[in-house]
């Protein structure tokens, strides 16, 4: 493949002085917005299929998503059933051995993985182009005839618990993890890790019984992204997915997410800890809701840009921390809105101070029109460049599905965001920034920062294992 | 400008923007919608021009690099072993060898005057290659850049710094105790050829073969064969890839493995199929995988316009022909087997290696 697109190098050197402009040069008019071309098939046993060209490099992207398989699917029984399905499917089919597979894959250019979370298992694939039939070929077998040989999953629930075990030293882990307990409590979302005796209960026939059951084409959607052409491609698809049976779709499970009625500090101590890793958030809204905009541009402006309030406050005025950050993660059922960093033990209550302040002056102040005005540009420019490469524009497209968005998603983010007003991101944020009942998760060491934790709320205290332990 | 606008401009102008150091160079890079092409450049000439470093400026982002090397070393189960320790270990020279994200105590030494006249030198406008990639008018580009850095005086150029390496005549093992970790983990650093040399480009693809991906020889021998470990990381160059360095490399692989296992164990089994490799050699089948694996990495590396930026730029700082893009992939189609034979039986090989492993202080962890 050659490169043929406007490159320029430039070695600097010394030439006659000119004056240095002191104000920003204006932009240039701006060039053609290239909206992808997305076409929306279905094939007769239901599949969704979704394609859209990209040919910016050589290859083919895909996302394989199964919206019955998820981490609350068969939860109560059967508690990490789909993260083992994930890992062992790619292990082995009834015509392939583990080994046959990956060396396969690697004779494309290929690479094929699978992972769950609490609204769908994704496979997510990618090849050279000239090979796209071979890929489908092998994601088709993947989804419809994993062996899941005794040995392979034996291995995958040591491993599992080998990893989970390493894991738990690690802060990230574990302030993610009570965060999602705190906010979700028996939601499905609040599930992270199984524990290691529902890792080992599983068994092979459970296995197979959950593909049949929930690897399904009708729940299900195939995403591909790249240097294709979309009939002859569909035709691949057709080809290779076309004998994959639907099912009966399972009724879905969709408890109420519990309201928080209190500010609540949970501690993860972790003696010898340097820093504390601070979570603080609270229940959101679900992807489709229609503050998604407004909430996602308060959160841009708090601590979900580099030019945030956040990181102006505790980085580059404060030097507290090295990437304070925010997100207002929105799910198929609910969402949290998460404002996090990572800390010297010595300033542990102080950014908790800031943190509360930040989150509170979104609520009482409107935002200022150049903030506004910043953010807006960050999120649709940014929407771009995503949509430029093939798994940013597949994951997108993914969402869209996945959350079952209206199908103009993309062609309207646009105006959407540039609809919104600094009322409608005050209402979002003192809506959503709910600091009165926030959950506050620390990871860190109890003797060394409880006198500057103490004043912030009650404190529940965890050990690494997730077992509440007396102070 | 004053402290932090850098950041706002680029974001209100709907891009993003980051920079990083890395063993032979220090980038800054920022994406924009293309018609905003010339703030980016008006931007980096403000900084290549007339950086302004305060005192106080100076303490914060003390501060601020502190708490990065608690989040992402000390504060960490392993703290980035097998970079920090296993260059500390791997190299002779101290140009080489010294923890690249540095000591807290280092860091925090640093006087303005040092920053300042490390600036002056590094930053100069005869010590740097600007790179532009996307949707631009090339010659209007050229006149914009012409405009905002003609005028930036160069310095004297920095005197580059020795990096030459002693040849490694005997193996390197080192044990560590980690208070954090709950698994143990195993580290080794082979010394690579220079990029120049013919072996180099085979090195290349037998890393391929070894290390990349669960298809590969050592993987599928430590992780599903002998179950012995949980993992296998790693490639030849810690941070990048085959052409954005200059200096001495190591190969680096990395595993977290199972209790009740040992280093030797492992090391064992790494060596046992290497000597595969030696005696047998690849088949043909394998290595012509391999390649299209590696054409196929490639192409994703190039995939965004940062990626390409990123690549060209190496290019033009350490060999002076950014059009050498288009042939990267040669040298590489043209591996044959029995290159890879001979450059597996001169490198990889217990006398070019370093060993480091890692344990948990508390003995087998606190789970088991």
């Amino acid at each position: 493949m050659k490169i043929a697109l406007a490159i320029i190098t430039l070695t600097l050197s010394l030439t006659p002085a000119l004056a240095q402009q002191k104000t920003p040069p204006p932009p240039g008019p701006a060039r053609p917005l290239n909206l992808p071309k997305i076409t929306e098939k279905k094939l007769p046993n239901g599949l969704t299929v979704v394609l859209a060209p990209l040919p910016n490099v050589p290859k083919i992207s895909s996302i394989l998503t199964f919206r019955s398989a998820t981490t609350a699917t068969d939860r109560q029984t059967r508690p990490g059933i789909a993260q083992i399905v994930a890992i062992v499917a790619n292990e082995g089919t009834d015509t392939r051995t583990s080994k046959q597979l990956k060396e396969e894959l690697r004779a494309i250019g290929g690479s094929l993985s699978l992972g769950s979370d609490a609204d769908s298992t994704t496979m997510s694939a990618s090849s050279l182009a000239e090979f796209s039939s071979k890929l489908f070929e092998l994601m088709s077998d993947v989804a419809q005839h994993p062996s899941f040989p005794e040995t392979e999953v034996k291995l995958a629930q040591e491993n599992t618990i080998q990893q989970i075990r390493a894991g738990r030293a690690d802060p990230g882990f574990l302030v993610n993890e009570r965060f999602q307990k705190a906010v979700f409590g028996d939601h499905p979302y609040s599930f992270v890790v199984p524990d290691e005796k529902s890792i080992s209960a599983l068994t092979r026939a459970d296995l197979r019984a959950f593909v049949t059951k929930y690897y399904i084409p009708n729940t299900s959607h195939l995403i591909v992204v790249g240097d294709i052409d979309v009939d002859k491609t569909f035709a691949e698809i057709e080809k290779a997915f076309g004998s994959w049976k639907s099912g009966a779709a399972p009724a879905d499970d969709n408890p109420s997410v519990p309201k928080r009625d209190k500010r609540q500090i949970y501690f993860v101590n972790r003696p010898g800890s340097i820093q504390s890793a601070i979570y603080i958030g609270n229940v959101s809204i679900p992807r489709r809701d229609k503050d998604y905009f407004a909430l996602r541009t308060a959160d841009t402006i708090y601590g979900g840009s580099f030019y945030s309030r956040l990181t102006r406050n505790i980085r580059e005025t404060k030097g507290y921390t090295y990437s304070p950050f925010s997100n207002s993660n929105t799910r198929a059922k609910s969402g949290a809105f998460l404002a996090g960093a990572f800390v010297r033990n010595e300033v542990t209550g102080p950014t908790l101070l800031e943190i509360f302040y930040e989150l509170d002056r979104m609520r009482v102040l409107p935002v200022s029109d150049e903030e506004l005005s910043a953010a807006k540009e960050y999120s649709t420019g940014n929407f771009s460049v995503e949509l430029a490469s093939q798994f940013g524009l597949a994951g997108r497209i993914n969402t869209v599905y996945t959350f079952d968005l209206d199908k103009s998603f993309i062609n309207d983010f646009r105006p959407k965001i540039e609809a919104l007003t600094t009322a409608d991101i005050q209402k979002a944020a003192a809506k959503y920034f709910d600091t009165y009942r926030a959950a506050i998760v620390i990871v860190g060491d109890w003797e060394k920062v409880k006198d500057q934790v103490r004043p912030f709320g009650e404190v529940t205290m965890y050990d690494a294992e997730g077992n509440v332990v007396t102070k | 400008m004053k402290k932090f606008e850098h950041a706002k401009f680029v974001e209100a102008n709907g891009g993003s923007l980051n920079g990083h150091t890395d063993f032979d160079y220090t980038n800054y890079y920022q994406t924009l919608p293309s018609n905003r092409v010339e703030l980016g450049l008006w931007l980096e000439s403000d900084r290549m021009r007339s950086l302004d470093i305060s005192e106080e400026n100076l303490k914060n982002q003390q501060a601020v690099v502190s708490e990065e090397v608690r989040v992402n070393v000390l504060n960490q189960p392993y703290q980035l072993f097998e970079w920090i320790s296993l260059w500390e270990n791997a190299f002779t020279n101290w140009n080489n060898a010294h923890n690249g994200y540095g000591e807290l105590a280092e860091i925090n030494a640093a006087t303005i005057e040092d920053v300042r006249s490390f600036f002056k030198t590094y930053y100069a406008p005869n010590n740097a290659v600007l790179t532009i990639v996307g949707d631009v008018d090339v010659n209007e580009v050229k006149k914009m850049v012409e405009k905002h850095f003609a005028g930036i005086p160069s310095q004297p150029a920095p005197k580059g710094a020795d990096l030459s390496e002693p040849p490694q005549t005997k193996e390197k093992r080192v044990k560590q105790t980690d208070k954090l970790a709950n698994l143990p983990a195993l580290a080794t650093g082979y010394h690579l050829p220079p990029q120049n040399s013919p072996d180099f480009p085979a090195m290349a693809l037998l890393v391929q073969i070894l290390q990349a991906g669960d298809s590969s020889r050592w993987y599928q021998r430590l992780v599903k064969e002998k179950e012995l470990t949980l993992d296998l990381t790693g490639g030849l160059n810690y941070f990048g890839n085959e052409f954005d360095y200059t200096g001495p490399m190591i190969m680096t692989t990395r595993t977290t493995y199972k209790p009740g296992h040992t280093a030797d164990e492992i090391l064992r089994e790494m060596d046992a199929v290497v000597g595969e490799i030696t005696t047998a050699g690849v088949t043909e089948k394998e290595l012509a995988n391999a390649k299209v694996q590696y054409r196929s990495n490639f192409y994703s590396q190039i995939e965004s316009s940062f990626g390409k930026a990123h690549l060209l730029s190496a290019l033009a700082l350490f060999r002076d022909d950014p059009a050498q893009i288009n042939s990267l992939l040669t040298p590489f189609e043209n591996v044959t087997a029995a290159q890879i034979k001979t450059a597996a039986a001169k490198y990889l090989v217990p006398t070019n290696r370093t060993v480091i492993d890692r344990v948990p202080e508390k003995k087998g962890g606190t789970n088991q």
